[in-house]
């Protein structure tokens, strides 16, 4: 009998879906570091089956750093056409990555596909898990410190940062010289972590996989104009940060105007929906040009808890820690260090 | 062959208007509003009388129709009596006869005495919310016979016109923007009859550029200002086209949208733009397409919701 592959219970049962989706209809799947025929066979195969319930979508296979030749590349390439379904193999591609360098990518897709895969591939890359989980536990660690939510278990900590307890256990004898533990086996923060937290700032923009837009309209809308079109999506997987989420948790704090909105997105599983940004204001482009000076600056909250802070008539919070990070992030040091001073646990100690 | 002739001049839109305010008798006044660029000109920079547009003609429409011939034909009168003068070309060389057709009249197009830099037409609105052609109603006069135009989206423009210090009104800028969107459902290839910047230019491309032009302008006025847009065209649209105006209003995006996927019809409503309301501050291919995308997401995506509820 001939599966039904058409609905969303099959996709389901496929118990696979790809790493990014790109303007609806091309399915990305990113390999990092895969040097072996068993591991590159299993992903054509997944993105076939994948391709089998949207018979109308494109898929690609991104290779990153792997270590198969170009030539075994090609004939393993010649036995997939052999084996899978015409339909399927034409609407298959296989991409290499190396050294930043793309090759054999469709030429129509464009500069505005490379920075999004440029950042789908940072956040599959095998490089960067270890360390990203380390600074997320630390933010996750600093949370509770600021807003003196007292210790947590080691558990607590997996179901926030959705990690392992290895993971956990490696990132916490780390820290393990700012740490107070305690006889029922919880922890907690006892001082600010300085070099830590300073690591945490040089490398932010690649653990929060952190994008900015910029006006390209010569008629640019203030951040007010931005984060009233985005209330007006009501979606609740975006956070508002920077300035204003600052001033959330201390209104006193002295920050004055607001340069560009600070957004987080909350995409646990690494899929994201950037549709927001078209509606919030078409003139938005990606930059990856640090000279230019953003209008809407989004960072990604891979962790499984957002720890978001929600209000009723209006959009969620970003936790303080992001917010802080974005002032760094923003070059308001100062703002940045009184922010920081004003959380009780943090007064003197920074 | 007909040789097109570049037809854009530089005028101030204070000074103009006012000239047409002192010029139209009095008891005429209420009948007429200025509507194109000129009205749109007064409205984005009226303040200033050095600030110029660029244009070729103040079109002023007369309404309500059952006023607009004898309202024509007193203002023309007028006019002439105050050494305006017809402006002739290879078509209409002279004002028509008593025994010409009606769709053979030529339109009330004079120029104000001593410059041939501006011109004012006149226009009138249908006779009713179904009538959907162009019609021409004659004007006869001392002076000779005339034709007053209607189409069917100028109804849109007399309504909840602005009244000007000048003592005579001009149509909002958006309403403006909605006849020339539903007006141009698609980009016809008909050129303008004259030069525009030194170019052949459609005149879809002329009117849906004025539209995108009309929209930066009032963004720059006020970032948010497309957002009230859908329920102020819905409002007119209800008034002017009970019956069928969720018609209208599903189809109002389809003329803008094919623009913006024609890169040469784009640039050519870019040039328009930049040899018009425009012509201090001129867009980039780019910027207007995303004018045009603004517009879509702010206003004319919302009236098409409403239009289907």
């Amino acid at each position: 009998m001939k599966p039904n592959l058409s609905d969303d219970r099959s996709r389901a049962e496929i118990g696979y879906e790809p790493d990014g989706r790109w303007k609806n209809n091309l399915w990305v799947e990113v390999k990092s570091e895969t040097h072996g025929f068993r591991d590159l066979r299993a992903s054509f195969l997944g993105l076939a089956y994948w391709l089998t319930t949207v018979p109308n979508d494109h898929g690609l296979l991104v290779l990153v750093d792997s270590r198969i030749a170009d030539k075994r590349l090609r004939q393993e390439w010649q036995f997939a056409k052999m084996a899978l379904h015409p339909d399927v193999m034409r609407r298959l591609n296989v991409a290499v990555a190396k050294k930043h360098q793309y090759i054999g990518l469709p030429e129509e897709l464009g500069d505005d596909f490379r920075l999004w895969l440029d950042q789908l591939v940072l956040e599959h890359s095998q490089s960067t898990r270890p360390r990203e989980s380390f600074y997320v536990i630390l933010e996750v660690l600093m949370h509770q410190w600021l807003l003196g939510q007292g210790p947590m278990t080691t558990d607590w900590i997996m179901k926030t940062v959705g990690c392992s307890y290895p993971t956990v256990r490696d990132a916490l004898r780390r820290l393990d010289y700012c740490l107070q533990r305690h006889s029922d086996r919880k922890v907690e923060l006892n001082r600010f972590p300085r070099e830590e937290w300073a690591r945490l700032v040089a490398v932010s923009d690649k653990v929060r996989s952190t994008t900015r837009f910029v006006d390209r309209s010569n008629q640019p809308r203030s951040p007010e104009s931005l984060l009233r079109r985005l209330q007006r999506l009501g979606r609740n997987d975006l956070a508002v940060g920077g300035v204003w989420g600052a001033r959330h948790y201390q209104p006193d704090i002295d920050l004055v105007g607001n340069p560009r909105l600070d957004l987080c997105l909350y995409c646990p599983d690494k899929r994201v929906d950037w549709s927001f940004v078209e509606q919030v204001d078409p003139a938005l482009e990606t930059t990856k040009l640090r000279d230019e000076s953003p209008a809407l600056v989004v960072h990604l909250i891979h962790r499984a808890v957002s720890l978001f802070q929600t209000n009723k008539d209006g959009l969620p919070w970003a936790d303080p820690v992001e917010c802080l990070l974005d002032l760094h992030e923003a070059h308001l040091e100062t703002q940045a260090r009184d922010f920081l001073n004003t959380f009780p646990a943090a007064k003197g100690g920074t | 062959m007909r040789v097109a002739k570049d037809v854009v001049k530089l005028v101030s839109p204070r000074t103009v208007l006012k000239e047409i305010a002192d010029a139209i008798p009095i008891d005429c006044r209420e009948n007429i509003i200025i509507i194109g660029s000129l009205a749109a000109g007064f409205y984005f920079f009226g303040d200033d009388a050095a600030l110029m547009v660029r244009t070729k003609d103040a079109d002023c429409l007369l309404s309500p129709r059952v006023r607009a011939v004898p309202a024509g034909i007193a203002i023309t009168e007028r006019l002439f009596e105050a050494k305006w003068t017809f402006r002739a070309d290879q078509e209409w060389p002279e004002p028509g006869k008593s025994t010409t057709a009606d769709e053979r009249l030529p339109a009330v197009r004079l120029n104000p005495p001593g410059t041939a830099d501006w011109f004012i037409e006149l226009l009138t609105v249908p006779d009713s919310s179904s009538d959907r052609k162009q019609n021409w109603f004659r004007l006869h006069t001392s002076y000779g016979d005339f034709g007053l135009c209607s189409f069917r989206f100028l109804a849109l423009v007399n309504y909840d016109p602005i009244l000007t210090p000048l003592g005579i009104k001009i149509a909002r800028p958006e309403l403006m923007a909605l006849a020339n969107l539903l007006e141009h459902p698609e980009v016809r290839p008909e050129p303008m009859s004259g030069l525009i910047g030194g170019r052949e230019i459609k005149r879809s491309s002329k009117d849906l550029g004025r539209v995108l032009a009309i929209a930066r302008l009032s963004i720059r006025q006020n970032e948010d200002t497309l957002l009230a847009w859908p329920a102020q065209w819905q409002r007119a649209m209800q008034a002017r086209f009970p019956k069928d105006w969720r018609d209208s209003a599903r189809r109002a995006g389809a003329g803008l949208r094919r623009l913006l996927g024609q890169p040469n019809d784009l640039e050519e409503a870019r040039h328009s733009c930049a040899s018009g309301l425009l012509a201090l501050m001129p867009p980039t291919v780019e910027q207007l397409r995303i004018t045009g995308r603004r517009l879509l997401a702010d206003a004319i995506e919302p009236l098409e919701r409403l239009a289907v509820k």
